[in-house]
């Protein structure tokens, strides 16, 4: 049996933790949501979260004084998990409301969605590549709500969804993997994902 | 599994009136059903794909934000998205309603009253965060918007039509507040009326039968259908939809427990 978990929640002032924190918590992991470089130092998984615009998500990063800290902890080759605009985070940058620079940890923009004004509701996980890590959710439904997209390099690609044509929502570069759809809000689809993705991360 | 496609969506909405859930009828007859919480907890267990909870009487009131139920519905680990509407008035109320437990906001009386700040609501969490909600009726041929504060109704104001236009909020939910909670009886033609063709719809107020559902989905500016009352008569009343919906882009059909991986 693997040993229990624990999960440190990036709380950086943007965002639901709660919901995070509570499908978490459903799956059996430990969690701590902080800010505290020192308590996230103790934890197997970081999960940074995010809902909103990026550049006030990387200002309110950065005024904590966590940016450098979150690439020192993804350079270490310790898991890191970004979801929805913690995925985005990721990035080289963003051209949301101007130029932000992210935490650059994946190469990659983040851009305006073409196809259409938002993505928002249930769409299709494609899994794409060799990477197993997702492919337990291949072709099931989960939740989106994003109106930008992470552009990445395709060998950093792990996950796509569709409108018109195919679009990335998944990326991994190593221990490092992004999922723009909100697992914690997909039910069983999500929580399994959550599930493969830490104990896919830890026990690498 | 399904299509590779974005789906249409079954919202369920809990409308909450003096902190308790209750069966609403056209927007001035109501009658109980139990906690909210409760309810949004069998809306998830049965795999609805949204959950809206309306406080109906918080604007009417000028109460703000029913936060006390925010967090007691965040505590319920809700693994379906949630969408809360009900007096939310500034930037800081919808930040908190998110923080606590909403992945979405609903505004209402905001939109008549205060267009700027549903803009820095929507540039704060980013318009697919916000959902700009318009009791409609048709009379003499025209649209008219319902106030439901003091029941008085008014034409649709340029500068709510502007936030519809401008992508401000990304989705218009649409309601048929006189037939809301009648049988089968929503009002098509005002998905057609809506003047603002870019937005995306979510139709509600009496939608009950498969065969309109079916019609108002078939629809291309209809995103999702919301349903009330309905889904309470029945245990997985969402599935059973989705199985009377068969050709329709939703989710399929599902009777596993939807929380649980």
């Amino acid at each position: 049996m693997s040993p229990r978990r624990t999960v440190g929640i990036v709380d950086y002032g943007v965002g639901n933790h709660t919901s995070v924190w509570r499908a978490l918590h459903a799956l059996g992991y430990r969690c701590r949501v902080t800010q505290d470089t020192e308590v996230l130092n103790g934890t197997d998984l970081i999960l940074l979260p995010g809902v909103g615009a990026f550049p006030s998500a990387m200002q309110a990063i950065e005024s904590r004084g966590l940016a450098e800290y979150l690439r020192s902890r993804a350079r270490e080759g310790r898991p890191f998990l970004g979801i929805c605009l913690g995925m985005q985070l990721m990035a080289d940058s963003s051209s949301e409301f101007g130029h932000t620079a992210g935490l650059g940890l994946i190469p990659g923009q983040v851009v305006p969605l073409q196809q259409a004004a938002w993505h928002i509701g249930w769409n299709t996980f494609e899994s794409v590549g060799r990477d197993p890590l997702l492919r337990a959710i291949d072709g099931e439904s989960v939740y989106f709500n994003h109106s930008y997209v992470f552009e990445a390099p395709p060998e950093y690609s792990v996950g796509v969804a569709r409108l018109m044509k195919p679009f990335l929502v998944a990326v991994r570069r190593e221990n490092v993997v992004g999922l723009q759809f909100h697992p914690e809000k997909s039910q069983s689809a999500g929580r399994e994902a959550l599930r493969r993705v830490i104990n896919g991360l830890c026990d690498a | 599994m399904g299509c590779a496609m974005l789906k249409k969506r079954l919202i369920g909405v809990i409308t909450v009136r003096r902190g308790w859930a209750v069966q609403s009828f056209g927007f001035r007859r109501w009658l109980p059903l139990g906690r909210p919480e409760v309810l949004a907890q069998n809306l998830d267990r049965w795999g609805v794909d949204e959950i809206l909870v309306q406080a109906i009487d918080r604007s009417v009131a000028n109460r703000g934000p029913d936060f006390e139920l925010l967090e007691r519905l965040g505590r319920t680990g809700l693994s379906t998205p949630l969408i809360y509407g009900g007096g939310i008035a500034t930037l800081a109320d919808a930040d908190r309603a998110v923080s606590t437990a909403a992945d979405r906001v609903c505004v209402d009386a905001l939109l008549r009253d205060n267009p700027r700040e549903v803009d820095r609501i929507s540039r704060h969490l980013g318009a697919q965060a916000v959902i700009g909600a318009l009791p409609l009726a048709r009379r003499d041929g025209t649209l008219r918007w319902l106030d439901h504060r003091n029941r008085g109704e008014t034409p649709l104001l340029a500068s709510a039509l502007g936030l519809f236009q401008a992508g401000v909020v990304s989705e218009a939910l649409l309601i048929d507040w006189r037939n809301e909670g009648a049988y089968g009886s929503f009002d098509e033609a005002l998905l057609e009326a809506f003047p603002v063709a870019e937005v995306p719809v979510i139709a509600f107020g009496g939608l009950s039968e498969p065969a309109q559902l079916r019609r108002v989905l078939g629809m291309p500016r209809v995103a999702a259908a919301a349903i009330g009352n309905f889904l309470n008569y029945t245990e997985h009343a969402v599935q059973c939809y989705r199985e009377q919906l068969v050709g329709v882009v939703l989710r399929p059909p599902s009777y596993r427990a939807m929380g649980q991986a």
